[in-house]
């Protein structure tokens, strides 16, 4: 298993590497020209100081070249700078990847049990009145738009009641904790129940498989309780298939946070990504893009080692 | 059928006929599920009885309705299936038993060895506590005490270096070693009424002789009475005192063991015994009945369709379940008055 972990790791950092190179490329080829882009409405902009702060960026050397001498400095820890944030790239992206990975953690572990609990229930008699109305809350939850919940959660709890802030995050940066929490509950309920939507219907439709399996009916034959069955053999049996679902609904999870930080105005990965993109800011793009791209992997080897903990027929070499 | 008194030599005898009641009786036990095309009988009419420490054999081929009839025991009939008629074992009618009363009674009185060694095990939970979980549901036995119990059960069913093989999943064992761990979890509360569904079926020969071997072991020690499902005549005439054949969800003959094999009366059976490969004759003569099992049929004789001595009458009429000999039942128009 730690030899295992350890060779995907090693080649983790090789695909981040190769990612590292096609992004850098793949940004270079934005329309706009970041020079431009700086001096943009300066009066005293001629061609020939264009050229020069072309030369003083490395802008006019070849793409391999530049490529190195970013390698070079990453790896030394200078990620550059932000041309947006006007702050080393580091120094923006801390804060938002602490909000983001807040904003996200908090979903799953609501969320998870959550799925597990309602799947669990709509399962056991399907068609049945709870099935019916745990499929209708399913239902829209996958069809409601996140910016439109975000929106009614908004207008009730913070403008009519005036019980939950309508902002993600506190004016002040030093707020206490129990402030920190009472502005993420609006934003991660919308968030979870965006999330937890398709989480049900998997779980319910695996269960209800489980359910009628040979092993099911023989825990039954022992004369186990109906919640002992479910719980004590048929929920992990169920679970094997859900971490695929997890892991490769954590794309969708990521956009759904984009939405709720910019409805909540708070500012997380997706929110900066996002402007670094659409004002060609190099260094912030190519970092951030890079993150979401470990993220990603990181994920998948999770999945991977969650599949061998919970099946003992899975041997990890 | 010099070959079948071979068989009636080796057929065990029903010891007391005359035992003051029998520990399960079954009557007019009917199974029925919804179809496209109305309710559908998988099991019909079924009549039979089992006495204490005493094996019951019921033979039929595929998707006869042998395994569901040993659901119907269990209260396990699912996928909307209702059960009709009465079910006494040991004095109470289990037809009427509540939810609770099932799960009191389940692995506790009447237990089950079923048919797929290779599915019927949770997969992701080592064998030692698959067995262990019945002894703490009924023997009231802590987890620690109960896994200690399982182990031994697992050694007494034949298993080498018990205690770590309770230790792993199932897909570690090999199908004899399964079946053998089914069989432990069965006979662990020591049940009074065993239920094997083709417990040898996944296996190999020798492996199967040992099994056999093993759950007549235990039969006599713990005085046990068990339905012996298969669809190998030759399995069970080595272990049952009784047979019961079922052709599309109906008995249609039902004896004593040598009874059956010294005087085969319906034309299924006596087309399934002369199946039965003879062990004198260097070729296997392996004689097959023809046709294969029409469904959906519901006026006259099902078998007719395969019966080399239907006739009109059989088309039309179905035939009655009836006693023709002290004991021995069939149903068809050719046989009796
Ligand atoms: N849920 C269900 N709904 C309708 N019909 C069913 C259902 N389950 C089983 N059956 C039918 O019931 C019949 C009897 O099945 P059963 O499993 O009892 O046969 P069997 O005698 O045990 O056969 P085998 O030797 O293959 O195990 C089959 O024809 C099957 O198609
Ligand atoms: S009743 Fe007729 S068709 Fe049916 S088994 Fe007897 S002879 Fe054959
Ligand atoms: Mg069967």
């Amino acid at each position: 298993m730690l030899r295992y972990t350890v060779s995907r790791l090693l080649q983790a950092v090789l695909v981040i590497l190769v990612m590292s190179l096609l992004l850098f490329m793949l940004i270079g080829l934005m329309p706009g020209d970041p020079v431009e882009n700086m001096l943009e409405g300066n009066p005293s902009l001629t061609p020939d100081t264009m050229a020069q702060m072309r030369a003083l960026y490395g802008l006019d050397q070849p793409v391999y070249v530049r490529y190195g001498h970013w390698l070079y400095s990453a790896l030394h820890g200078d990620l550059g700078y932000s041309s947006v944030y006007f702050r080393p790239v580091l120094e923006v992206l801390g804060p938002a990847i602490v909000q983001t990975a807040k904003l996200l953690v908090a979903t799953e572990i609501i969320s998870i049990p959550l799925a597990m609990l309602l799947g669990a229930l709509a399962a056991r008699r399907p068609g049945g009145w709870t099935d019916s109305l745990i499929s209708l809350f399913a239902f829209a939850s996958i069809s409601l738009p996140g910016f439109w919940t975000s929106l009614i959660l908004i207008i009730v709890f913070s403008v009519k009641l005036g019980w939950l802030p309508a902002s993600g995050t506190p004016l002040m940066g030093d707020a206490s904790l129990s402030e920190q929490i009472v502005h993420m509950i609006l934003p991660v309920t919308v968030l979870t129940f965006f999330h937890v939507g398709p989480l049900v219907r998997y779980v319910r439709a695996s269960m209800i498989e489980t359910l009628n399996s040979d092993f099911v009916r023989t825990a039954r034959a022992k004369g186990l309780s109906e919640s002992a069955v479910i719980i004590r053999h048929a929920l992990r049996n169920a679970l094997i298939p859900m971490v695929t679902v997890l892991a490769l609904g954590f794309g969708s999870l990521f956009s759904g946070a984009l939405v709720v930080e910019t409805i909540f105005g708070m500012l997380g990965m997706g929110k900066i990504i996002y402007d670094a993109v659409s004002n060609i800011d190099f260094n912030l793009a190519l970092v951030g893009l890079l993150l979401a791209t470990i993220v990603t992997l990181l994920s998948s080897l999770l999945a991977d080692l969650a599949y061998a903990w919970l099946d003992p027929r899975i041997v990890l070499k | 059928m010099q070959h079948a008194e071979q068989l009636v030599a080796g057929a065990r005898t029903v010891a007391s006929a005359t035992s003051p009641s029998p520990l399960l009786d079954v009557r007019d036990l009917t199974v029925t599920f919804p179809g496209a095309a109305g309710p559908v009988q998988i099991v019909r009419g079924l009549n039979y009885s089992i006495a204490r420490g005493e094996t019951l054999g019921i033979v039929g081929e595929s998707g006869c309705g042998k395994t569901m009839t040993s659901l119907a025991l269990l209260g396990l009939v699912s996928g909307g299936g209702k059960v009709d008629g009465t079910i006494d074992f040991n004095g109470s009618n289990l037809v009427s038993f509540s939810q609770r009363q099932w799960q009191q009674l389940r692995g506790r009185d009447i237990a089950m060895i079923f048919q797929e060694p290779m599915t019927a095990m949770n997969p992701v939970m080592p064998v030692g506590r698959q067995i262990g979980e019945v002894l703490i549901k009924h023997q009231k036995l802590s987890r620690r005490q109960a896994e200690k119990r399982a182990v031994e059960l697992l050694a007494s069913v034949g298993i080498p270096s018990p205690a770590r093989r309770a230790q792993d999943y199932p897909h570690q064992l090999s199908g004899g070693m399964r079946q053998r761990a089914m069989i432990a979890m069965a006979l662990a509360c020591r049940p009074r009424l065993l239920i094997a569904d083709e417990p040898t079926t996944a296996l190999d020969v020798t492996i199967q002789a040992q099994i056999l071997d093993l759950m007549l072991t235990l039969q006599d020690e713990a005085k046990m009475s068990i339905q012996f499902i298969s669809h190998n005549l030759a399995v069970v005439s080595e272990v049952a005192h009784s047979i019961m054949v079922m052709y599309a969800g109906k008995a249609v003959e039902y004896a004593p063991s040598d009874d059956l094999f010294a005087n085969p009366l319906h034309p299924y059976t006596q087309g399934l015994i002369a199946t039965l490969p003879d062990p004198d004759k260097q070729v296997k003569r392996l004689y097959v009945i023809p046709g294969r099992v029409t469904s959906g049929i519901t006026v006259g004789c099902r078998f007719a369709s395969r019966c080399p001595r239907a006739d009109e009458g059989c088309r039309r009429t179905e035939p009655e379940f009836v006693e023709v000999a002290p004991g021995h039942h069939v149903a068809c128009h050719k046989v009796g008055s």
